[in-house]
């Protein structure tokens, strides 16, 4: 009923001026759909079947995409309320809780959206490791994603401070003091961070064009990249690859097996032109279908999440009046628990081992072997020191998070050690 | 074609649509049934019931609910209580059970100009029962309980002098007897030896401090305060009066009732002889002379007297004028610049225009709190642990007996920080006499040392 409604539509003048190419009826319109489309062009006409299920890469890399939209989505109505100045943030947050149209929600949806997004980058980088789709040719994707990952962090972080109140001010003060335990540069760091000494009018002001402006279009732009270079390093990583990808094909080597109805010399190492098995499906609308289903449900893990639970606000900042313990966002607790052994080592050399570690792992590791599997027997050793890496992390994390109580001092989660408190 | 594996999927697209769809208007669903619409239609039910005429009724239908906000700019606050409690300016609803009810006297302070929060503290920004009242969690200014709302007044107007809040001034004066500055720091001066109290009222709760007052020690571990000796009814008067220190900033449109009625003449004197074209006043006046905020901590009221009569001859090289006042003029005056710099004005300009420096004196040793160590009538007796005399802070009556006066003034201005210890293997004695160099003026101290001079009773004396 949808479809005669549509072609109805689609009939008429302004239809036509508007969608060129109609609902793809048969397969050619199938395949034109994807450079017919402007939305649609950065998929490819056809992906492997194996590419539609579930399991092969459980979606997080869209679920991440997705969530990026919600949170710019909601992030832009926001700014419809909020005023970067100390005088002001913390009274909007309250407008938006008691004044605004479901500003409760929508606050909600953008701060659950954006612990979610920190949480699914996390795990696509672990999927992308369990199932090699590092290893060449996909290097430098890799290192796209990684400093999409602290792209993520960095927009997490810019955005605690936004609310200006006890819990955003001091978990900010924690995490930039952290920074300044970097040898040499870190108190620089620091100041440049905060553009003062102490976290203030100026430190909001910076966060705030960081976290509206300059990260979302950098991160745009990384993300653009990102999704290209999947489709141009021939799509999802595979067991049934080609191992060999680097020599410069000539026309001659190409077995004529199919034609397109668009002309494209295959040359180089992209795209993989006759060299992968034909289980190929068309993804108009075998694989859109799917991503807009997990649209929906990702839209509906965050909407229910944001009706169930309210973001947190405390009272309003107040440099006079710190908590203890003073904690940074969850996903630095690992990163304070360590710097709570050493500020050095934990802080500083730690830290930077882990990104330049992640950073180089596919030009150290280029044997080509388990690639698109999950946890390849053949690559047990690195399965396994990445896994005892993560667990390490999420350890160190859910100590700092529950183990820990005033003056850092260790404590049973439902035995909390008792705080000072003023007489009331 | 489609893959078969994708009409399987179909029903999912319904499922999670509908869901998508069921909690966007349940997140607006919550939006539309806000406890405080309940609350307005209730008053605008009202509204409609007691209109007289059909035009009238047509009028009343056509009022909006929507939210009631005042919006202050000094204090940058926004109150919205008038969202529920709708009829707050209508007399009309006198005695009506909360929220419809009026306000009474809510023009002598207009709440376009004061809201709500100013006096009834609670998070005036709220729209919700709870979280207005400030009975939520992260929020440390709920709802004063009524029967310490005078405790508000004193925010902007002096304790002594509001007719209507006979509490406060009962609190003030015990304040004052009591002595607490001699050990406390209110608005930079006082002692040293317990914590300032210029935000107390915001970070203790009545009820501990009305424990703290019967028995510091069991409040707070390890206090040398003694229990306030006072009545019931006296200390219920401290606990309001000292919720009045909020130290909440509030601008000199606000602060500047803090006069008395009496100083509402210097007032006008200090505008009309055009003080302030050479002085000022909270940030607003000339530049030629020094600001007059905090003048009665640098001098006595006779210095005040004395230099309005002949600036030269009291700051010489000055040029001030001279301004030829009349003695009431002069007084006025002083009693206005008092008052604005000081608010534990004793009385002395309350009192009649002459006082004997003994009578002086009295009120200096109530002015600097000695009574708080050394007792009401310097009998002393406070208990002091470990300390040679007697365990307890000395009485003052017989310093005649032991002192010159010269050596009593020395005393007075260098204080003893080191106190003799009884037993010297236990903690030291937490009382000690404080230094008032600089905190006491030349006249002053020569009245107070008159005045304890003046104590011995006559005709006894000691034998050693």
């Amino acid at each position: 009923m949808l479809e005669r409604l549509w072609k109805s539509f689609q009939g008429t003048r302004l239809g036509r001026s508007i969608f060129r190419v109609g609902l793809p009826g048969s397969n050619l319109e199938r395949a034109q759909v994807a450079i017919s489309s402007f939305l649609l062009h950065f998929q490819p006409a056809k992906v492997n079947r194996r590419a539609l299920k579930f399991r092969t890469t459980l979606g997080l890399g869209l679920i991440s995409l997705y969530l990026f939209l919600i949170l710019t989505a909601t992030g832009v109505l926001l700014m419809f309320y909020y005023v970067p100045s100390t005088a002001r943030a913390y009274q909007d947050m309250k407008d938006l809780e008691f004044v605004v149209t479901a500003g409760l929600v929508l606050r909600n949806m953008h701060r659950w959206a954006a612990h979610l997004m920190v949480l699914c980058v996390v795990l696509h980088l672990c999927r992308v490791f369990y199932t090699a789709a590092y290893k060449p040719p996909r290097e430098f994707n890799w290192v796209l994603g990684v400093c999409l990952f602290l792209m993520t962090l960095a927009l997490s972080f810019t955005g605690y401070l936004l609310p200006w109140d006890q819990l955003a001010f001091w978990a900010i003060t924690v995490g930039t003091n952290i920074a300044g335990y970097a040898p040499l540069i870190g108190k620089k760091l620091q100041f440049m961070f905060l553009g003062g000494h102490v976290v203030g009018e100026s430190a909001l002001i910076r966060f705030y064009v960081l976290h509206v402006l300059v990260l979302p279009a950098v991160a745009i732009l990384f993300i653009a990249v990102h999704l290209w270079r999947v489709r141009k390093d021939g799509g999802l990583a595979s067991p049934a690859e080609p191992q060999v990808l680097q020599e410069e094909l000539q026309p001659a080597q190409l077995p004529l097996t199919k034609t397109y109805g668009l002309m494209e010399l295959a040359r180089g190492t992209t795209p993989m032109v006759g060299l992968k098995p034909e289980e190929e499906v068309f993804t108009w609308p075998n694989l859109i279908f799917r991503e807009l289903l997990l649209f929906l449900a990702t839209v509906a893990v965050v909407l229910v999440l944001s009706i169930a639970f309210n973001a947190p606000l405390e009272e309003m900042a107040n440099p006079v009046h710190p908590p203890n313990p003073a904690k940074a966002p969850w996903y630095f607790l690992g990163l304070q628990e360590l710097v709570s052994y050493s500020a050095f080592w934990g802080g500083v050399i730690v830290p930077a081992l882990i990104v330049f570690a992640l950073l180089l792992l596919p030009y150290l590791d280029r044997k080509r072997r388990g690639v698109g599997v999950w946890f390849s027997h053949e690559r047990r050793l690195a399965i396994g020191v990445f896994t005892f890496c993560l667990v390490t992390a999420v350890v160190l994390t859910v100590i700092g998070t529950a183990f820990r109580g005033p003056n850092w001092s260790f404590q049973i989660p439902w035995k909390p050690a008792a705080a000072a408190t003023e007489g009331h | 074609m489609n893959d078969s594996s994708l009409r399987r999927l179909y029903p999912w697209f319904t499922v999670l649509g509908l869901l998508v769809g069921g909690l966007v208007v349940a997140a607006f669903y919550k939006d539309q049934f806000r406890e405080w619409k309940e609350w307005q239609r209730r008053h605008l039910q009202q509204e409609i019931a007691r209109a007289a005429t059909p035009e009238q009724r047509a009028q009343a239908a056509r009022l909006a609910v929507e939210i009631h906000q005042y919006v202050l700019t000094e204090p940058d606050r926004v109150d919205r209580c008038a969202t529920c409690h709708a009829a707050v300016e209508d007399p009309s609803y006198a005695g009506l059970p909360q929220p419809l009810a009026y306000h009474p006297n809510h023009d002598r302070h207009p709440f376009e100009k004061f809201g709500c929060t100013i006096c009834h503290q609670g998070q005036g920004r709220a729209t919700t029962r709870q979280a207005a009242h400030g009975q939520v969690e992260h929020w440390d200014r709920p709802l004063i309980e009524l029967k310490y709302i005078q405790s508000a007044c004193a925010k902007c107007h002096l304790p002594s002098d509001i007719p209507d809040a006979p509490q406060l001034a009962r609190g003030q004066a015990v304040f004052e007897d009591s002595g607490c500055i001699g050990c406390h720091k209110l608005h930079g001066s006082g002692g040293v030896i317990g914590p300032e109290l210029d935000r107390v009222g915001a970070t203790r709760s009545p009820e501990w401090l009305l424990k703290h007052f019967k028995n510091p020690a069991a409040v707070t571990a390890g206090s040398a305060m003694p229990p306030i000796g006072a009545g019931e009814a006296d200390l219920q008067a401290l606990t309001l009066y000292v919720m009045s220190f909020t130290g909440e900033p509030l601008s000199a449109y606000y602060v500047s009732m803090k006069t008395l009625p009496g100083t509402l003449a210097g007032r006008r004197l200090y505008e009309e002889r055009g003080c302030p074209s050479c002085h000022s006043l909270a940030g607003k006046g000339g530049k030629l002379g020094p600001p007059l905020d905090q003048v009665a901590k640098r001098h006595d009221p006779q210095w005040l007297i004395a230099h309005f009569k002949n600036p030269q001859a009291i700051s010489p090289g000055t040029i001030m004028p001279q301004f030829y006042l009349s003695e009431q003029e002069t007084r006025a005056l002083t009693q206005f610049l008092l008052s604005w710099s000081d608010t534990n004005v004793i009385g002395f300009l309350k009192t009649p225009a002459t006082m004997t420096p003994v009578e002086r004196g009295k009120a200096v040793y109530k002015k600097f709190g000695c009574a708080g160590c050394h007792g009401l009538e310097a009998q002393g007796g406070i208990p002091n642990p470990n300390a040679k005399t007697a365990q307890q802070v000395p009485g003052l009556k017989y310093v005649s007996e032991g002192y010159t006066k010269d050596e009593l003034r020395k005393r007075i201005l260098d204080g003893q920080r080191e106190i003799v210890s009884l037993d010297p293997h236990k903690p030291p004695a937490p009382l000690y006499m404080p230094p008032w160099r600089g905190k006491i003026a030349e006249g002053e101290l020569s009245d107070l040392v008159e005045y304890l001079m003046s104590l011995t009773p006559k005709g006894e004396k000691l034998d050693f």
